[in-house]
């Protein structure tokens, strides 16, 4: 009880130091999914529907990201720009990584999506006369979002785990943050799992979300 | 065929890489005609009314509908495959209707039929509900409007498909073997839709196998042979006294 008690003291000092790890976490989280979808939302168009040699380069983006390791990833966006003028703190750099990550990613699933709608839905859409914007608008994304939601959120948890990386370049996310706790306290164990239950908490409530559209759009 | 033609097909050619799936097609619809196209599978039937919809693209000949050439425009002598937006205005010019339904898994039956009034003819929610609302009640499905696709029988999503063609009020309605993704006691439900709008003047080209339909709902019925139109005339002529020995061993094999 009394190691229960100890820890329970560190972590009241350590509050606001975790608060802002954890904060930092969701904060980079959220910006690599919003930019990692939109990029991603292009290259399923352009992967899909783009004909050959506009679709070659999306296609060669997505692979190299797809065979790269996030953490190359994330060293490549914080060295890479320096050194050729651009300052990104690494912050910036982290988010810019792991946005790369989730386009090419979100890119490939919602190509799957779009491409396993079956072809009789475009002809369809063509034949009330409706132009390749609105068939897209209206006939072919609800479509494919439906398809694409499980292995969108499955994305969004692996970004959650993955900006843990970022402590590699010194951003201040939660994982630092508590390492730099147990610099101080000694108490690897205790800390350790409490930032692992923390990014689990995170994790499974995304998961339950994502859950719960999908039943509210599977009940028609 | 007193009156100028609403739909008139001139020498069209259609290839499949090396395959020649039209050759040299000539066909012309009048106004209210409900002309029934027959013939074995791979005699280019569907073929030549996804021609007429722009759904395929075709290399020779000319597809004149309502007084406008449609699909192509030749420019300098050269001919060129019109733009999305002037394909899209013209394909909304004929309705379609599809072996497989091809409804919106999305949409209720209402909004089915909506769609292309709200979004092609930009009407506004009430007017478009309204239309679709008739349109399904005239094939039967008046209480069915919030039902989604997954909720109807197949010859229910026909009937939605139907309505969703003709709410649009196309100068011409295609039909694209209708009933052969129906099981066969859902058949006639299909057919009496069919024959209450041709009864009500709709024009309409029908691609077909039920002869007896084909037989009982057509001003002119049409048979095809490799990609060419072997027979034409009306119905008691083809199924009575058929000229073309390939037409009467097609008849003799589809015979019930």
């Amino acid at each position: 009880m009394e190691l229960f008690d100890s820890f329970l003291q560190q972590l009241w000092i350590a509050r606001e130091a975790l608060w802002h790890g954890f904060m930092l976490t969701v904060g980079i989280s959220v910006a690599s999914i919003v930019f990692g979808t939109l990029l991603g939302c292009v290259v399923a168009l352009q992967l899909t529907y783009a004909p050959l040699l506009l679709r070659l380069p999306f296609r060669i983006y997505v692979d190299l990201m797809r065979g790269t390791p996030v953490l190359v990833l994330i060293l490549a966006s914080f060295y890479i720009p320096a050194v050729i003028g651009l300052s990104l703190s690494a912050t910036e750099a982290g988010i810019l990584a792991l946005s790369l990550f989730a386009g090419a990613h979100i890119g490939e699933l919602g190509r799957g999506a779009l491409q396993a709608i079956p072809p009789g839905q475009i002809e369809a859409g063509r034949s009330i006369g409706l132009t390749f914007p609105k068939l897209l608008a209206y006939v072919l994304v609800p479509q494919a979002l439906r398809a694409a939601l499980p292995p969108w959120i499955n994305t969004g948890v692996e970004l959650i785990k993955g900006s843990s990386l970022l402590s590699i370049i010194g951003v201040g996310e939660l994982l630092l943050k508590t390492q730099e706790i147990i610099g101080r306290n000694f108490m690897t164990i205790e800390f350790y799992v409490f930032a692992g239950v923390l990014y689990l908490i995170v994790n499974i409530a995304l998961d339950q979300f994502g859950k719960s559209v999908e039943r509210r759009m599977s009940a028609r | 065929m007193a009156a100028a033609p609403l739909l008139s097909i001139r020498g069209l050619t259609k290839q499949f890489d090396k395959l020649e799936v039209l050759k040299g097609v000539d066909l012309a619809l009048a106004p209210r005609e409900v002309v029934s196209i027959i013939g074995s599978s791979g005699s280019g039937k569907t073929t030549l009314l996804r021609c007429v919809n722009l759904l395929e693209e075709f290399q020779g000949g000319e597809i004149v509908l309502d007084g406008e050439a449609i699909g192509y425009r030749t420019v300098g002598g050269k001919r060129r495959r019109l733009g999305d937006r002037e394909l899209s205005r013209q394909r909304a010019m004929t309705g379609m209707v599809f072996q497989s339904f091809n409804l919106f898994p999305h949409l209720s039956a209402l909004g089915n039929v909506m769609l292309g009034l709200r979004k092609v003819r930009r009407l506004g929610r009430d007017e478009a509900r309204a239309i679709a609302e008739t349109w399904l009640d005239r094939v039967g499905l008046a209480t069915r409007g919030d039902h989604y696709p997954s909720q109807l029988s197949g010859g229910q999503q026909q009937r939605v498909a139907i309505a969703r063609a003709l709410a649009m009020n196309p100068k011409l309605v295609l039909l694209d073997e209708v009933t052969s993704a129906l099981d066969p006691e859902l058949v006639q439900e299909v057919l009496n839709t069919v024959k209450s709008i041709a009864d009500d003047g709709a024009t309409l080209l029908i691609v077909t196998h039920e002869m007896r339909f084909a037989r009982d709902v057509s001003s002119r019925v049409v048979f095809m042979e490799q990609g060419q139109i072997a027979e034409d005339g009306p119905p008691a002529e083809i199924f009575g006294a058929p000229r073309n020995p390939r037409l009467a061993e097609f008849l003799r094999n589809t015979r019930t």
